[in-house]
């Protein structure tokens, strides 16, 4: 066998003697009758893949037909149609989904991440996030919390509600919030945060001032479930007595929020069901 | 090979006859998709790429059956070569037999690929080729392009093409004897 063919195979001498037949391989004509059997099998191999269509070689025919038709009708030339036709030909189409949905899933988790850490979340989110991974406590300028997510948390946590209270006061924001003056019903009902001690207003000065970080010196701002009226209405109706907070159950280890007492000016201790400011 | 009529049908298919493109189409994209298999990650998608820029340029190609073959491959080619680059992955076709390309002419997928004559396996075989090889052969015998067209599509002389094609023939056979089966 290999007398016919000396160099047939690599690493052997002599294998330029073998180039006719592969010539005739390539040009796919038959082979002599004396050519080697191994010569012969490779001929019968790359006919098998030269040969004729297999089921699920014909793949795509319709999308190209269709491709076909509508890019040579007269509007085919078209971007549109050439992008359709495109579109039309990718047997795969939801390819590609799948990473792209969790590419935006892991940037929503980051960019979630980023914001608590910058500490623009919603005061409940950004008390979880502060929990959770320690992100910084909620902000001064965290939206409003709701009635319902503050009585889940009657903890210092929920202070950035407290000490958004100084900072709606400062906005113009603050003062669209306020339903009416201190004191009145409206008022009081809508300010009573849970878990959150305001100062008792000392004479000639309001409860702002009484505070000490109001500043709008003459009213103040509302407690930060009044931003949105209605949200808090539960709390309302139940009043102060339903706040469990106090400054004695204030736990340690909550480092933004400043002692109660030294929030009042006075020396006065906080009292509950108020808004304060933290 | 459509041969003779193959004129016919491409004019047919200028203006518009779906029966002419469809004649084509069965024609060509068997091997069309073979050669992709080869040299693309992605072969029913780089063929419908393929098949619809063939289909815009379609009233602006002038020439015979060969000159079309070796401009859809050649398409088909910047095709996949394009898929490999957007997907950040080894080049479609890479210039030079590397260790890695090497490192794929394994026994395994030579006996995997003996044990049953078929044409995957004997694309299996093609496939443990280094790339270059593998892709000039399968546009030598599957696509049927002469050597010239296949220089031009791959960017080499034709005696460099006819050099890789021999190679890949060699090692091919090589393989058939270390299996110890004659297909």
């Amino acid at each position: 066998m290999h007398g016919e063919m000396p160099g047939f195979f690599p690493g052997r001498p002599g294998g330029e003697h073998d180039e006719p037949l592969l010539d005739m391989i390539l040009e796919r004509r038959p082979l002599p009758p004396g050519a080697p059997p191994e010569i012969h099998g490779l001929a019968r191999m790359l006919a098998a893949v030269a040969g004729s269509a297999e089921p699920g070689d014909l793949a795509g025919q319709d999308a190209a037909q269709a491709a076909f038709t509508r890019l040579t009708s007269p509007q085919g030339t078209s971007h549109a149609a050439l992008r359709s036709a495109r579109r039309s030909l990718s047997d795969r189409p939801a390819r590609g989904r799948l990473p792209l949905a969790a590419l935006a899933v892991v940037a929503a988790g980051l960019g979630s991440a980023a914001a608590a850490y910058v500490g623009v979340l919603p005061s409940p989110i950004q008390h979880f996030a502060h929990v959770t991974f320690g992100a910084p406590a909620p902000s001064q300028d965290a939206p409003p919390i709701t009635g319902s997510l503050a009585s889940s948390h009657p903890t210092p946590g929920t202070s950035g509600s407290a000490r958004r209270h100084s900072a709606a006061s400062s906005g113009p924001a603050g003062g669209k919030t306020r339903s009416g003056p201190p004191g009145s019903p409206g008022w009081k009902g809508k300010g009573a945060a849970p878990g959150l001690a305001s100062c008792p207003a000392t004479p000639g000065q309001d409860r702002g001032r009484a505070l000490g970080r109001s500043q709008n010196p003459v009213v103040p701002s509302p407690a930060p479930n009044q931003a949105r009226p209605g949200a808090a209405q539960g709390q309302a109706a139940s009043g102060p007595g339903q706040n469990t907070a106090s400054p004695g159950s204030v736990p340690s280890g909550w480092p933004t929020m400043p002692s109660p007492t030294t929030a009042c000016p006075n020396g006065a201790v906080p009292t509950k069901g108020a808004h304060a400011s933290g | 090979m459509i041969g003779g009529a193959f004129g016919v049908a491409l004019a047919s298919a200028r203006t518009g006859d779906e029966a002419a493109f469809a004649r084509i189409f069965r024609d060509i994209q068997p091997a069309l998709l073979r050669y992709l298999r080869v040299i693309a990650t992605d072969p029913e998608d780089v063929a419908g790429e393929t098949w619809v820029q063939v289909v815009t340029g379609l009233r602006r190609f002038r020439g015979g059956e060969q000159d079309f073959r070796a401009w859809l491959f050649t398409i088909a080619r910047n095709r996949a070569a394009d898929a490999g680059r957007s997907r950040a992955r080894r080049p479609a076709v890479p210039l030079d037999m590397t260790e890695a390309a090497q490192l794929l002419t394994t026994p395994d997928a030579a006996d995997q690929a003996l044990e049953a004559v078929s044409t995957q396996a004997a694309m299996a075989l093609i496939k443990s080729l280094p790339p270059d090889q593998a892709e000039i052969i399968m546009l030598r015998v599957v696509a049927g392009l002469d050597a010239g067209d296949v220089a031009k599509i791959v960017g080499k002389s034709p005696g460099a093409v006819r050099v890789a094609a021999h190679r890949g023939l060699r090692r091919l056979a090589g393989q058939v004897e270390q299996a110890g089966v004659t297909l």
